[in-house]
């Protein structure tokens, strides 16, 4: 057998096998992201030597040093407790939204399914930045406050909890209307009509038809936003500044201001293994929700 | 003759009636509202950010226009995104023709690996980056950043390509292979027109996604070449003024544009 003969064959196979395509895009995925992944795992089990940098012994102190201190853990509580109320106002807002776009027959339908996909390509520095205008202690709703003379001295609506929602909630609020305008139009319409027909009121027919059949989108929607939201990291540093953190903050400063890496490492596992767990959860559980129908 | 209802239940029926898109009507304004308020803030002739205005004028854009450091930033961020692009284009649509038309060994768990950029949280991606380009030496670098924005467009690109390439028919494919045609000439002839508006909109989505990507950039970027997103970020880091607002305002008329322009090559439906 000639090797001229081999390499074709190889050649043929790689083919077949469709590995020959998906080689390149593979190998990318190899050389900057697992790998760089993989070499960041050994950075959060040194420990960092003030001065040096990450030292040489092996350690769990990153890990449990972060999960048994009352600062960090109050910023993992507070990202997570965001996370919850940014998924519960971007629903509130977003549900009725949803509903009258999937089951408007207007044609400027398009034209407002372009208003709530607009924001969300637009970049986020101006999204943030048009809320810091908004909510800056000398900003715009303070001053049309004082100037309607409701309030005398500015209320505090940036750098804290209140700024980092309402920046958030409109940041996530278009993938919340998205994912539940195809759950709410997956709904028959007729299943509506027949509940009225048969006597429910409005409100029985939304409680008893509409609302169960949108589960499954509240819930994906949900856990999107929750995962987008603890992920973020433009957003809550422009609407929080340097001083109210949430975890991704916290890994920048490590990385890039305080330069404990390993620290900024295990921090940032601990982010992942959340994030992980939460997207897992909710795969197996469409996967369910998919099977009882 | 039929009885009206009584006044007070048609009003109340036609309150709830108005109620919804009365509801839906303040949602969305909610949503435009800063970008309201930039566009609004950015053509004052105060050296201050206020809203309304005072008075009317372009000084800011001219003075933004005239700063030679936004403008290196423009270009670094143009190039970064077409290169991304480009890059991603052939790496994905490859990958997905592969996975719909070969019979690949595990391709679930392939496709789910491609994936995966999009599901890790942007910023741990970035420190992992930020620690393995220092360690290998190629930390500023170009090269360095748009192999890093390839890996989060990639993704972008495979959906759309993936959704095109499963409606379109590999018969066709497969007559022209049987009439004579090489492999690149037949995929050329008949899968790759049909994938068109797949591949336009993976495109945009993914000249979108790096222009405008902070996360990953920021750590990545060296002092002297910076993006235009991060530049307005630690420009607004240091205190807003007007200028910002002037920027941030051709930024939001080049996001319309592009989506205008997408909505009349593919149709606006792949977006949402």
């Amino acid at each position: 057998m000639s090797e001229a003969g081999t390499a074709h064959r190889a050649g043929r196979w790689l083919d077949r096998s469709g590995l020959g395509l998906l080689s390149p895009a593979l190998l990318v995925l190899l050389a900057v992201f697992v790998a760089p992944l993989l070499f960041l795992v050994p950075t959060s089990l040194h420990p960092y030597v003030p001065g040096q940098g990450i030292g040489t012994s092996w350690t769990l102190s990153n890990y449990t040093d972060i999960l048994g201190d009352p600062f960090y853990l109050r910023i993992i509580g507070r990202t997570l407790m965001l996370g919850l109320i940014v998924v519960a106002a971007t629903l509130v807002i977003g549900y009725p939204l949803a509903y009258f776009l999937a089951r408007t027959r207007s044609r400027l339908r398009p034209w407002l399914i372009i208003l709530v996909v607009f924001p969300l390509l637009l970049n986020l520095v101006v999204r943030s930045f048009g809320w810091i205008v908004l909510l800056a202690n000398r900003g715009l709703i303070n001053d049309w406050l004082i100037r309607m003379e409701l309030i005398e001295t500015p209320i505090k609506l940036l750098f804290n909890f209140t700024g980092l929602l309402i920046g958030l909630s409109h940041i996530f609020l278009p993938f919340m209307v998205l994912v539940l305008i195809g759950t709410i139009q997956n709904i028959p319409r007729d299943l509506e009509n027949a509940a009225l027909t048969l006597g429910a009121s409005r409100r029985e027919v939304f409680a008893k038809v509409t609302l169960p059949l949108s589960l499954p989108g509240i819930l994906s929607g949900g856990i999107l936003v929750f995962v987008l939201t603890i992920s973020a990291l433009v957003t809550p540093r422009l609407l929080g500044g340097p001083t109210y953190q949430v975890m991704s903050t916290l890994i920048f400063d490590e990385f890039l201001k305080i330069l404990n890496w390993p620290r900024g490492a295990a921090m940032a596992f601990i982010l992942t293994a959340i994030v992980l767990v939460l997207v897992w959860a909710s795969s197996r559980l469409t996967a369910y929700l998919a099977t009882r129908r | 003759m039929t009885e009206r209802p009584p006044l007070s239940h048609r009003l109340s029926r036609s309150l709830s009636g108005a109620a919804l898109p009365l509801y839906a009507a303040l949602a969305l304004l909610f949503l435009q509202v800063p970008v309201v308020i930039v566009v609004a803030a950015s053509v004052t002739t105060t050296s201050y950010l206020t809203v309304p205005p005072v008075g009317f004028s372009l000084e800011w854009y001219w003075d933004v226009l005239g700063d030679e450091s936004y403008i290196e930033a423009i270009l670094f961020s143009l190039m970064l995104a077409c290169t991304a692009t480009v890059l991603s284009l052939v790496l994905g649509t490859a990958a997905a023709y592969a996975l719909i038309r070969r019979k690949v060994p595990g391709s679930e768990a392939i496709s789910a690996a491609l994936m995966a950029p999009l599901v890790f949280p942007a910023v741990v991606v970035a420190v992992a980056l930020l620690q393995y380009y220092t360690l290998v030496g190629v930390r500023g670098t170009f090269a360095a950043i748009a192999v890093a924005h390839v890996l989060i467009t990639l993704p972008y690109v495979m959906r759309s390509v993936l959704a095109s390439l499963a409606g379109s028919d590999p018969a066709l494919e497969e007559a022209a292979r049987t009439l004579g045609a090489d492999a690149w000439t037949a995929f050329a002839k008949t899968t790759l027109p049909l994938i068109r508006p797949g591949l336009v909109a993976g495109a945009i989505f993914s000249f979108i996604v790096s222009f405008d990507n902070v996360p990953v950039s920021i750590f990545l970027v060296s002092v002297r070449q910076t993006t235009l997103p991060v530049k307005i970020f630690t420009a607004v880091e240091h205190g807003i003024d007007p200028g910002i607002a002037a920027i941030s305002t051709m930024l939001i008329i080049a996001t319309g544009l592009s989506l205008i322009i997408a909505e009349r090559w593919v149709g606006f439906h792949r977006f949402a």
